[in-house]
């Protein structure tokens, strides 16, 4: 983790400028191609009106500060990525592009007009969407060919009947635009399922507004905010208990799939929990949140993922947003979840060609922004007519979404073409072609000058009250060519921001919070997914399980590394117990022990790194950082940054630098001081909230057990262990010093197990542990009240009983008998306390798998 | 003639099952030459929830959902149905095959419109040169389509074997046929894969089938097993069912409980659970004819 120096600080570092860099301003070489649109000037050569303000301050920016800035919005943006790119690698950027600081710019006539239009689409594409999945009137009425549904396999017939007629089905939409040469917009795709990019549009405007030199927006740009607040207003009308604070989730596919940097950014900025699949639950057809205060109602889902897989158990699929059950907890309307699934089914591009037949039919209007011209094979006139013009078009699969499979006409090769035209011949239904467009030159700011580059443009609609509305803004990305561009929003070389202008002042909104307004004091976070506190549990658990393995590996290997190795007579003993607790193969500990001692001391130090044992201290150590990088959110910086580098010293040793017993007894110690700073972090810092206590119990449960194994593994024999035996103990269990001050040298039985197990005056005995527990337990939140103890209170309280229980004739039994049978039912009590803690608060058991019929058939 | 199917699947699983959400398609459903007056779906353990709905091609679809922790679910459907005869079409009076290809293009008619559907590619089914080239050889020119159709299962008959052992529930199609061997399942997936390979539409049947005794033999109470046969849309004559697996035109014995575009529209249970370690599944069927005189070996009246 590299510290990166404050914004503020950068400025103060820039170089002492001298008059002449001052007086340098942004070189200029920017040249419209013919034949495709310039965005900047009129067919007269003159500036168009509303570039004219941002053109002329831009002739006023000296270059040296324009360059610094964009290093600072670049700096912003990779901050951003740290920030929220939780889980992923720090390293690796989730943006595709470069941030452009020159915006595109739109006067606000034209952007009424965008308004106007692409509100008509969407209204036209909900109306199709409709359609298909209830009655197919659009068919029978021979307004679509029934191929258009019936071979389209994207056509999802487990949707239908889901798509309510009184209320929106398609939530947000996203038009990508082109500029066509005569100045016309054009829409080259629409995305519906799920569409990706206003949170980038949104981080492009936070980002270019705080490093855009002042005289250059002293314009009146439309606000971003009004958007998102009219998502944030749709999505609560939407919710079905209609009350005052329905519970919105947005489910994103988790952070192995790109843009996961959206869900987060748009999680955060719109206040809703971001939640997988896994934290979602269906019990008797309505939808939970699954927290740790037990299962709070769902009213609203924000879906950001396929919705082919939503639901493993109608659609199939074991994408990580899918929630078994949600289809039908859909249709019973007990959740509304935006996008209503079906929605994808208009992206296919076989769609624009029938647009404007249907707008005239189906609202009686002209379609106001054309498509991008597409021809349907599956009609015998415009299958000749894109045989004929193969070379001009741009061929592609009717049923996939834009954006995937083409073939550009004239860039095949004769006998390409003739392959490509077999295949459309024998499935022309299959196929459309489209024309390609040359996109309008934009001004760009690329290699240290201002040059020309032609725009992508994504606008993002919302549905309102009364139909759409329109961002005014939205998300631009420049090609350095007029060739064809794809249609993901990764496409592009650089993104920027769009201004649309206004010439009413625009009013101050924004969604992160009025300024200077006291909050209502709280105690603890709104939710706290059950996810995270399992995470957290077993973060505990790997902690203690390291911290255990590396006092009992240092005891064995001090002992080895001793002159006089064989000496040492509790030597079998302690390796029984590395053998006991799955750390070392438990052949090395049986008879002739002397004689296999050279084969321990070559043996463990493999044992020791191997990360693939379990129960293995590398395993422990490896699942701490695993967990702890999952928490990162929930535990201080500092912890995590202590984690990290403890794991990383400790296998980095383990993996190269070991040539001898001494090295791994010199990283046992350094993992030993690591881990203690670990817990005292956590200890001093984290918040006596439930993440805390989960963690702690994880802790708890995970040292209770391991002593308790230990001490019975020590009185295994049936006699009196050896004093060197319960040294050896003392010392694994840290109260050496105690013991020395209490009893001198004298070591004795019952005082080691009483120090051991009963002194509730030792933070390490195993009583200790479950005062602990009983606290932890009984501060849990419990579903109802109830008069008796819950089953996990009655376990702990009865470990806890029968620990105390212990009398001073048990622990001096020179067969102990009572302790060991104490010990072992109190192991079973604790394995049984983390099964019913994680079945009633964690992941209530585990990932959904699905079992279908394997018929016998006749 | 009247039947009493029942249908007994058990799910035994090693762990408890936390939380089980299920869908099944078992109830037969009503249709003109088949009536379903008595239907029931017995669940153990009790479901937290249960409902139905009909799917898009208007078969019933039960639902129902577990809360509570099991080991051991039985879902066990008891119907009660009566088959009324079809009237069969002489082979040689139908019509010839191809105007009805072009009807199902040309989506002259509502019916027509609505078995459009089936001639396409669907999950299981894709269509192919060479399941053309298999039917074509039935499928000659201007032959009246029951006379190809009959035909086509003759031969279906003789090239391919029934082998319980050679595939499991998701072979391909095209191994399958391959292979030339297979279950019902892979029969009926592969005749719909022929029929709309030339164009025609074909839809998947899933239901019972009446079995009969060996000679002097009882018949065996649950030792029948789900069917799978094949409807073709024959223009005029509506939806003609056939049976790749018995070389039959079904009239009288099959009993029918759901159609779609193939297995994945009706798969007769389908459960998504959390915990539950390995689990086991039996399935058990019986069609028991009434109002017959039959020798049972538990003697059902």
């Amino acid at each position: 983790m590299n510290a990166r120096p404050s914004s503020r600080s950068r400025i103060s570092q820039t170089p002492m400028k001298t008059e002449a860099d001052k007086q340098q301003t942004l070189r200029f070489a920017y040249h419209a191609p013919a034949g495709c649109y310039d965005e900047l000037h009129a067919a007269d050569g003159s500036i168009r009106p509303h570039w004219q303000l941002f053109t002329e301050a831009l002739h006023h920016v000296p270059e040296v500060d324009f360059i610094h800035r964009t290093a600072q919005a670049e700096q912003l943006l990779s901050e951003n990525g740290v920030t929220f790119n939780v889980f992923g690698d720090a390293t690796q950027s989730q943006r595709p592009w470069r941030l452009d600081l020159v915006p595109f710019i739109l006067p606000a006539d034209e952007w009424r007009y965008l308004e106007f239009g692409l509100s008509q689409r969407a209204r036209l594409l909900q109306a199709i969407i409709r359609d298909a999945y209830s009655t197919q009137g659009f068919i029978k009425a021979g307004l679509l060919p029934a191929e258009v549904l019936f071979a389209h396999p994207g056509y999802d017939r487990t949707f239908q009947g889901m798509h309510r007629s009184d209320a929106p089905s398609m939530v947000s939409y996203a038009a990508e635009l082109a500029r066509a040469p005569n100045g016309r917009w054009c829409v080259m795709a629409d995305r519906a399922e799920a569409p990706a990019g206003a949170a980038f549009a949104l981080e492009n405007r936070i980002v270019a507004s705080r490093t855009l030199p002042p005289q250059m927006h002293r314009q009146q740009v439309q606000r971003l905010a009004q958007f998102f607040q009219r998502l944030q207003n749709t999505l609560k009308r939407l919710g079905v208990r209609q009350i005052e604070n329905p519970r919105i989730v947005l489910l994103s596919p988790g952070p192995k799939f790109p843009y996961y940097f959206e869900d987060v950014y748009l999680a955060r900025y719109l206040g809703y929990t971001l939640v997988e699949g896994g934290d979602l639950a269906v019990r008797d057809d309505r939808v939970f949140l699954k927290t740790l205060a037990g299962l709070a109602p769902v009213d609203v889902i924000l879906s950001r993922g396929t919705e082919g897989e939503i639901d493993p158990l109608e659609l199939g699929g074991g994408a990580p947003h899918g929630v078994p059950g949600l289809m039908h907890a859909i249709r019973k309307g007990h959740v509304t979840v935006a996008n209503t699934p079906g929605c994808g089914l208009i992206e296919s591009p076989v769609f624009m060609a029938f647009l404007p037949s249907l707008c005239q039919q189906c609202l009686g209007e002209e379609l106001a922004i054309p498509s991008i011209a597409t021809w349907w094979c599956g009609q015998a006139a415009q299958l000749n007519y894109v045989e004929a013009h193969l070379q001009d078009l741009v061929i592609k699969p009717a049923f996939q979404a834009s954006g995937g499979v083409e073939f550009i006409g004239a860039n095949l090769s004769a006998t390409e073409r003739r392959d490509l035209w077999t295949r459309i011949r024998n499935r022309p239904y299959e196929y459309v072609a489209q024309e390609t467009i040359a996109r309008s030159a934009i001004p760009v700011w690329k290699n240290d000058r201002v040059s020309c580059g032609h725009a992508a443009v994504r606008t993002f609609l919302v549905a309102d009250t009364d139909g759409y509305a329109l961002m005014p803004g939205g998300l631009v990305r420049v090609a350095a060519t007029t060739d064809p561009m794809e249609l993901s929003i990764g496409a592009g070389e650089g993104s920027k921001d769009l201004w649309v202008l206004t010439d009413a002042p625009v009013e101050p909104i924004s969604l992160l919070g009025a300024a200077d307004q006291p909050v209502a004091l709280r105690r603890t976070a709104a939710t706290f997914p059950s996810r995270v506190a399992d995470d957290l549990f077993w973060l505990g658990q790997s902690l203690d399980r390291a911290d255990f393995l590396s006092r009992l590996l240092r005891a064995v290997f001090e002992r080895l590394t001793s002159e006089t190795e064989l000496d040492w007579p509790e030597l079998p003993t302690l390796l029984r117990s590395l053998a006991d607790q799955g750390q070392l193969e438990p052949g090395f500990t049986l008879s002739e022990f002397q004689s296999a001692l050279p084969t321990i001391s070559d043996a463990l130090p493999g044992a020791v790194a191997d990360r693939n044992e379990v129960h293995g201290i590398s395993f422990a150590v490896a699942e701490l950082l695993r967990l702890a990088s999952l928490v990162r959110l929930w535990i201080s910086p500092d912890t995590w940054r202590k984690v990290h580098d403890t794991a990383e010293t400790f296998q980095s040793a383990a993996n190269s630098s070991w040539t001898g017993l001494v090295d791994v007894l010199s990283s046992l110690n350094q993992l030993i001081l690591d881990l203690a700073a670990v817990s005292g972090l956590i200890h001093d810092g984290m918040i006596r909230g439930p993440a805390w206590r989960l963690l702690d119990i994880g802790r708890r449960i995970e040292r209770a057990r391991d002593v308790a194994k230990l001490v019975r593994c020590m009185l295994a024999d049936g006699v009196i262990p050896q004093k060197p035996v319960l040294k050896s103990l003392l010392e694994v269990v840290d109260c050496r010093m105690t013991y020395r001050s209490r009893y001198l040298e004298n070591v004795q039985q019952n005082a080691v197990l009483d120090l051991c197990l009963t002194d509730e005056t030792n933070p390490r005995s195993v009583v200790s542990q479950l005062v602990q527990l009983v606290d932890h337990v009984e501060a849990l939140p419990q579903d109802f009240m109830t008069p008796l103890r819950t089953e996990e209170q009655r376990l702990v309280l009865a470990a806890l009983h029968g620990i105390r229980q212990l009398t001073q004739e048990q622990l001096t039994d020179p067969e102990p008998r009572i302790v060991n049978s104490v010990l072992e039912i109190l192991d079973e009590q604790l394995r049984i306390l983390a099964d019913v803690l994680t079945r009633k608060y964690l992941l209530h058991s585990g990932t959904p798998r699905q079992i279908n019929t394997e018929m016998e058939l006749s | 003639m009247q039947y009493r199917v029942t249908h007994t699947t058990t799910y035994t699983s090693s762990e408890v099952i936390s939380v089980g959400h299920n869908e099944a398609w078992l109830r037969p459903r009503e249709m003109p030459s088949q009536i379903c007056p008595l239907y029931e779906l017995r669940i153990e353990p009790e479901p937290s929830i249960r409902s139905t709905r009909y799917d898009y091609f208007g078969n019933t679809v039960s639902q129902f959902s577990f809360n509570q922790g099991y080991r051991e679910l039985k879902v066990t459907s008891v119907s009660e149905v009566t088959l009324r005869e079809k009237s069969i079409t002489k082979e040689s009076c139908s019509p010839a095959w191809e105007p009805i290809a072009s009807l199902l293009r040309d989506r002259a008619t509502a019916e027509s419109l609505n078995a459009y559907e089936f001639v396409f590619n669907s999950p299981r089914v894709r269509r192919s040169e060479t399941l053309q080239a298999y039917a074509l050889q039935s499928f000659t020119s201007k032959r009246p389509i029951i006379a190809a159709l009959a035909d086509l299962l003759q031969r279906f008959k003789q090239d391919f074997k029934f082998d319980s052992t050679s595939t499991n529930v998701w072979t391909p199609l095209e191994v399958a046929f391959k292979q030339r061997r297979g279950v019902c399942q892979d029969f009926a997936h592969m005749m719909i894969g022929m029929l709309r390979s030339i164009g025609l539409a074909a839809r998947y049947n899933s239901g019972y089938i009446r079995t009969y005794p060996p000679e002097g033999k009882p018949r065996l109470v649950g030792a029948d097993a789900s069917h799978a046969w094949v409807s073709v849309f024959c223009g005029e004559l509506g939806w003609v069912d056939v049976d790749p697996t018995n070389n039959s035109i079904p009239n009288l014995e099959h009993i029918t409980v759901a159609w779609g575009r193939d297995y994945t529209d009706v798969v007769p249970i389908k459960g998504v659970v959390i915990g539950g370690g390995h689990t086991t599944m039996h399935v058990g069927v019986d069609v028991a004819p009434l109002n017959e005189e039959e020798p049972t070996a538990e003697g059902v009246a």
